[in-house]
């Protein structure tokens, strides 16, 4: 039902007036076809875990988006490093569009990873390594996406937010290892979400998730780096408009 | 009694596995929907040569 | 060389300009000890949760009067176009990154042995393991200023510097304050060689973004 309403979206931009591309439309069009298959197979054709019961259907979706939020998250801090050592805007870009598109994934995960938890442990949330080090994750691409939007001139916020962006990984390693020291210090290992052994269908399934959420990923940093582009061109040309028109003023009186 | 249980444990955990479905891939799609309808809205204030995918 | 003369011309200058102005002194340390009453307040006294939390509290008490002491090391830069002069000055930029993050040290260090005081009288904790709390000490603030000072480059000369400082810094210092902590529970509870790995975590901590540091403050200090 919902990958329906995202195919009319995604197979409809080809216009000229749009983020599109060939490349795009065709890209979309596998996407959704992934995604269908996705759905065929994780609600409806692989079985039920012997221990986590339907629940395990949740892994599908729940460990494909953990991976690519860390996927957008290399992709920042590669971004950054690249604009602040060449100055590309090119690559400025890119870090930007990943960040956004890696907070999304990051909402996923926590998201799925809370509702499969209540079935699960009982409770919405506990203070489990991965989990924890994921809502931290999404708080340092806030931190990111907050500097990328500030209200300043292309440079200072392209400039600092890469400074955010290069700082992005080492962060993420750092947070994942102290959070993992401290939870593994206090109690006995914590509670693996993916399940002990994966086979068959169940692992096809998971297989599914990860090229069709990969997709979807590539879809949108494409599109968001345009839509990005386009927004520096407009506010570039918002400036130059504005020049010219107080030129302009200059002459007449 | 063992077999209801686990019937009505299967059952319980169906709306979690429902809502985080539909939940993820609603999100991909309102986010695609939304990109695009930006990308198409400033798209017209560029000039095509500027939009180089086009 | 020239770096680190530099750093000292810079640290002498803030620590000279806080010791003048005495905000610090008249508005941060009394916050430091109002945080310290006002745990008291919200945890009751008189069940020994205050001993039993007093590493946690002792940390987060740092964090917030340092993040205050933090905004006005770079208010004192956004006013009156000193960054400007400050550009000008032909200061090499990781001479002035480590010269304020210097300066934000010490202050922290000055809070940090007072509200430690405090810790000990308003909360009773007994204190042992010196060794560790120390090395925790130095390593934590050295960790907090280094970042501190580079987040707070990039939150300075911004309307939205206030809020977006603790938006940026607070989450990366989350590995701080569960490393400080932790060092600090070990230290009190007399098992001091818990701690120690959490001292190496920081001190990797404080390594990486003293070279980030040296090596971003220059297209930092460049724009605009």
């Amino acid at each position: 039902m919902t990958t329906e309403t995202a195919g009319s979206v995604e197979t409809s931009d080809s216009g000229p007036t749009s983020t599109g591309s060939r490349t795009t439309m065709i890209l979309g069009i596998v996407t959704l076809i992934a995604l269908g298959v996705l759905v065929l197979f994780g609600l409806i054709l692989s079985p039920a875990d012997e221990n986590q019961g339907e629940a395990v259907r949740i892994m599908y979706v729940h460990v494909p988006s953990a991976t690519l939020s860390y996927v957008g998250c290399f992709l920042t801090t590669i971004g950054s490093v690249v604009y602040l050592w060449r100055k590309s805007q090119w690559w400025e870009l890119v870090a930007y569009a990943g960040a956004e598109v890696a907070a999304l994934f990051t909402a996923f995960t926590l998201v799925t990873g809370m509702l499969w938890g209540r079935p699960t442990w009982g409770v919405f949330w506990v203070w489990d390594a991965r989990l924890t080090s994921e809502a931290m994750l999404m708080l340092l691409l806030l931190g990111y996406l907050a500097v990328r939007r500030l209200a300043a001139d292309y440079e200072v916020r392209a400039k600092r937010a890469a400074i955010v962006g290069l700082l992005l990984v080492p962060n993420v390693f750092i947070v994942r290892q102290s959070v993992q020291w401290w939870r593994t210090l206090h109690q006995t290992p914590t509670l693996s979400l993916s399940g002990a052994e994966i086979q068959g269908l169940m692992l096809f399934s998971l297989f599914t998730g990860f090229i069709a959420f990969t997709l979807a990923f590539i879809w949108m940093v494409i599109h968001r780096f345009r839509v990005a582009w386009l927004e520096e061109q407009v506010d570039a040309e918002g400036l130059d408009a504005a020049i010219a028109e107080r030129r302009a003023e200059g002459v007449i009186s | 009694m063992s077999n209801a249980l686990i019937l009505a444990e299967a059952t319980g955990t169906w709306p979690y596995v429902a809502a985080s479905w539909a939940l993820v891939l609603g999100g991909m799609g309102a986010y695609a929907l939304v990109t695009v309808v930006r990308g198409r809205r400033l798209s017209k204030k560029v000039p095509s040569e500027k939009r180089r995918w086009s | 060389m020239i770096m680190l003369s530099d750093a000292w011309l810079i640290a002498r200058k803030d620590l000279k300009l806080e010791l003048r102005s005495r905000v610090a002194l008249n508005q941060v340390i009394p916050f430091a000890i109002l945080v310290l009453v006002l745990f008291a307040f919200a945890l009751d006294p008189d069940r020994g949760l205050l001993e039993k939390a007093t590493p946690g509290l002792y940390w987060v008490a740092v964090l917030f009067s340092g993040l205050l002491a933090m905004q006005r090391s770079f208010s004192v830069e956004a006013a009156d176009g000193v960054t400007d002069a400050l550009r000008l000055s032909g200061l090499a930029p990781a001479g002035i990154y480590l010269g304020k993050t210097l300066s934000v040290a010490v202050q922290l260090l000055v809070l940090e042995v007072l509200l430690g005081v405090g810790v000990a009288v308003l909360y009773g904790t007994s204190i042992t393991g010196w060794l560790l709390l120390i090395a925790t000490i130095v390593v934590a603030t050295a960790a907090i200023s280094t970042a501190g000072t580079l987040f707070g480059v990039v939150a300075a000369g911004l309307r939205v510097r206030e809020t977006l400082l603790p938006l940026l810094l607070l989450p990366v210092l989350a590995p701080v304050l569960i490393g400080s902590t932790r060092a600090f529970e070990a230290a009190l509870s007399g098992t001091p060689s818990e701690g120690w790995p959490w001292v190496g975590l920081m001190s990797v901590f404080a390594a990486v973004y003293v070279v980030a540091g040296i090596f971003g403050f220059g297209p930092l200090m460049e724009e605009s």
